[in-house]
This record gives structure tokens, sequence and C-alpha cells, in this order.
């Protein structure tokens, strides 16, 4: 088992940074999920949240895999959540269902409002259970590329932040604004790089660099969020 | 939005996440404002009147969203899986019983 563990600091209240995370996908940065769905939601009598999503993501083997490893390039992905506006804390915690004997990686990301802006705290276990000798290797590929995830899904968050920015200096309630991006992939991309452009000051640097063109097909095996 | 799972939820739910939208963006904001202030029963009783505002707005799109994507995981056989995965989550117990952080 391979642990990993990083936190990153947003300067946007955490109210903010939620919606943002909530509102992630799609975007460019996550090129990979196919579809995503609430299965359930709940609002607990202490006033929380509690969301059910499950997640459909394209991936692709790496090279040396073993064929027939997996049936498919595509993994399905349970996300739980908890939103509690008085704590002004998100927990969230994802797995993914099926392959789980290959690897199985279990994440959680914890959003909470601190004096110095939103701290997001990521921590990931990466499992196999394959043996044959690759079980550490498939870790150590499971591992690099949850890392890169990380970067890619917090670029995400980021260019949402943006998108939410500018949505909230316009006449148009969020809601019509997303729905009109969501509402044709080639606008909202359009869209990203006029963000970029007048981005505010106070995002951080990787918000300038250009979404990812379709990679090489093996870096994106279960390639995150 | 992302697409759903099942092409004929999709357009369903489009019109549950634009409704959802709107109105998580007003239950994270007057929620924060007033935090440091509200007391149990406040809180309470904002919580209540929250989730009775999402009821009248998204409940009846919630409802066939929902019953949509229900059949689309018992056709594709994800239902149990889904279930199974559920069981052993931490965030299933109920949040009163969980330690809180003060912000």
């Amino acid at each position: 088992m391979r642990f990993f563990s990083q936190s990153f600091l947003y300067d946007d209240p955490w109210s903010i940074v939620s919606l943002a995370f909530f509102l992630r996908y799609p975007n460019p940065y996550a090129a990979h999920v196919v579809s995503c769905d609430v299965v359930d939601r709940q609002h607990t009598e202490s006033g929380t949240l509690l969301t059910t999503r499950l997640i459909l993501k394209r991936g692709a083997l790496p090279r040396w895999a073993p064929k027939g490893i997996v049936s498919r390039a595509e993994t399905w992905i349970v996300e739980e959540s908890e939103v509690d506006p008085y704590g002004k804390v998100v927990k969230c915690r994802t797995k993914n269902l099926d392959h789980v004997k290959v690897m199985q990686i279990v994440e959680t990301q914890l959003f909470e409002q601190t004096p110095n802006g939103t701290l997001q705290t990521t921590e990931a276990y990466v499992t196999s259970k394959f043996g044959w000798g690759l079980t550490r290797r498939i870790e150590n590929h499971g591992l690099s590329r949850f890392k890169a995830h990380v970067q890619r899904s917090r670029q995400g968050v980021s260019l949402m932040l943006d998108l939410i920015r500018q949505a909230r200096l316009q006449p148009m309630t969020l809601g019509s604004y997303t729905s009109h991006l969501h509402s044709d992939r080639t606008s909202l991309t359009s869209s990203v790089s006029a963000s970029s452009l007048d981005v505010n000051e106070n995002t951080c640097p990787e918000d300038h660099t250009s979404p990812p063109q379709s990679g090489r097909w093996y870096d994106r095996f279960w390639g995150g969020r | 939005m992302a697409h759903s799972l099942s092409p004929e939820c999709t357009p369903l739910k489009h019109a549950y996440d634009s409704c959802f939208n709107s109105w998580f963006e007003g239950y994270l904001e007057p929620a924060i404002a007033n935090s440091q202030k509200l007391s149990e029963g406040q809180r309470n009783e904002y919580a209540k009147r929250k989730a009775e505002e999402f009821e009248q707005n998204c409940g009846a799109v919630w409802g066939k969203y929902k019953e949509c994507v229900q059949k689309a995981l018992k056709d594709r056989g994800l239902d149990e899986l889904l279930e199974q995965a559920r069981q052993d989550n931490p965030l299933r117990t109920p949040p009163s019983s969980q330690p809180r952080r003060s912000p």
C-alpha cells in the first residue's frame, strides 16, 4: 500500500471554493470524465448535505500491463461527500468500484476555512492485490498517476473559481451561466482561454497553463479525477 | 454539467443540476454570514427552511432524475456494486457523532 498526502491553500473563501469543487465537471482538465450522476442526496437534521455521486472515468493501461488485466479501460468511481456550511467544512471520499483487485485508490478531500483562505487537504491510499510480482509496480504507477492528477484536478477547480468570479460580475445567475457553458464543450474551452487572460492576480500560476491536450494514452491510466 | 451515465437521463440531469446549483450557492452563503451567531435552534430552523426550499424548487425534477438513474443502474447491474461500496463508508455515520472542527 502506498500513501499520499498534500495540502493546498486557496485565497478564496470556503463557500466559493466549495461551490467550484462541486461544479468541477466537466472542465478541460477532466476530459476523461465520461459521466457523473447524483445517485443520492440527503439533508441531515444538523443541516449538512450528504451527496453520493457515481462517476465514470475513461482511462488506459500502462504499456507494461499484461493483456487482459482489466476487461475495459473505464472505471466507476463512487464519491461521497458531506457539506457543513456552519462548520465550513467539506469532506469528500472517493474510491473506484471495479478493477479493485488490480488497484484501488481511496481518496479523501477536506476543504476547511482558515484565517488565510481555504485549506484543501488531499490524502490517498493506493492498494494493489494483483500479485504476480507486479503489485509494487502497479502501486508505484498508481501513485505517480495520482500525483499528476492532484495537480490537474486543482487546475480544474481553479478554472471553475475563475468562472464563478466572472459570473458574479455579470447580471446572469450562475445557474444559467454554467448551463450555457456546459451545453457546449467548445464554448467552455474557448471561454477558458478568455478567462485565463484576465485572470485575477491572486490566483495561482498554474491557472495560466493551457488545458492539456489528449496525452499519450498510457498516461491516462485511471487518470484521476 | 457532465452527461448522465444513461443518455435518456441527461436532459433530466441538466435540469436538476441547474436547479441544484442555484439553490446550493444560496445554501452556502447565508449560513456563512451567520454561522458565528447562530444558536443550535436557529441553525436547525435555518437548515429546515433550506431543505424545504430545495424540495419546493427542485423536488419534482430530482424525483424524476433519480428514478431515471436508479433504473439505469439496475439495467446495468451497478446497483448492487454501488450499495456494497457505500456500506463501509464513514460518511454514512450520523454527522452529529463526528467531531466538529471550529472554523
